[in-house]
């Protein structure tokens, strides 16, 4: 009686460590693939929470599919979250190229109110075309903010039509125009507060994202 | 003598599975959560929905299901610390 006892405890024991994933299970193709198409898109990087949730959701998929229908529904609603959060991050990634490095431009300067280059932005942009010239393997997209004071549709304008002007400038200085986007962002992502005429100050500025 | 052999072949293999049982899921997934505090890396984020799908599955009676989990929350997390 006493063996029987035993050897039945010990295969509690033993079997108890035999939870596991069965990621290889048909029911997961569809989230499989979405996760999938989402890493190669950059979904690790350019949105990785989303990411990860979708393979975190995958991998319990996989552990309540070894459970043979003991929770369908849960099963079921893991795969799609898997698969709608794989999608998610991937369409991120899509509409926004993930970007390796940001080169600032210190002391680019436009005249008030508009996209004209003040000639005190010269030498910064002399730097920035050999900078390019230099490393003529980068494609660059020429980001530009502006403070908040204005509208956003008028600071969004004004930021779009300054990328363009330094855009410009590179092109006429022998940048291949192939290698060059231009955006602007008017007054969003501040580096300072707008509160005060410094900070304002820093938050005009330009920017090259280097984007492969 | 059959008896101490099979005795020995079950705890051969339970063992290793086992080893972590003196350390709590709610430990370990702690000690994951302040490591990575801060880091919002793939591997982080990964690091911790695997901890707390660990302690839903503990919850929820499933001591293996968990163990598996938290494994591979902290495998992950190893991955993250490089990743900051």
């Amino acid at each position: 009686m006493m063996k029987r006892i035993a050897i039945a405890a010990l295969a509690v024991v033993s079997l108890s460590a035999c939870a596991r994933l069965n990621m290889d299970s048909s029911q997961l193709d569809s989230a499989r693939k979405a996760v999938a198409d989402a890493k190669a898109a950059g979904a690790e990087r350019c949105a990785p929470k989303l990411q990860a949730e979708a393979v975190s959701s995958l991998y319990w998929a996989a552990h309540e599919v070894t459970e043979f229908g003991v929770h369908p529904d849960e099963t079921a609603s893991l795969i799609k979250t898997a698969q709608d959060n794989a999608n998610a991050a991937r369409r991120a990634c899509m509409a926004k190229p993930a970007m390796k490095e940001v080169i600032k431009l210190k002391d680019v300067y436009f005249a008030h109110a508009s996209a004209k280059l003040s000639h005190t932005s010269d030498a910064t942009l002399t730097r920035a075309v050999a900078l390019l010239k230099r490393r003529a393997n980068i494609d660059v997209e020429i980001a530009a903010y502006t403070d908040s004071n204005g509208s956003d549709a008028y600071n969004l304008a004004l930021s779009d039509r300054r990328a363009a002007s330094v855009r410009d400038y590179l092109v006429s200085h022998g940048i291949n125009a192939s290698r060059l986007t231009s955006k602007g962002y008017g007054k969003m992502h501040p580096v300072a507060t707008n509160a005060t005429k410094e900070g304002r100050a820093k938050n005009r500025r330009v920017a090259l994202r280097v984007m492969n | 003598m059959r008896f101490i052999f099979i005795i020995m072949a079950l705890l051969a293999f339970a063992l290793p599975a086992q080893a972590a049982l003196f350390s709590t899921i709610d430990s370990r997934g702690d000690k994951i959560s302040a490591e990575l505090k801060g880091n919002n890396s793939y591997h982080a984020y990964l690091a911790r929905d695997l901890t707390s799908i660990a302690s839903s599955e503990y919850d929820e009676g499933d001591a293996s299901a968990a163990r598996v989990f938290i494994n591979k929350a902290e495998a992950e997390a190893a991955k993250a610390r490089g990743t900051k």
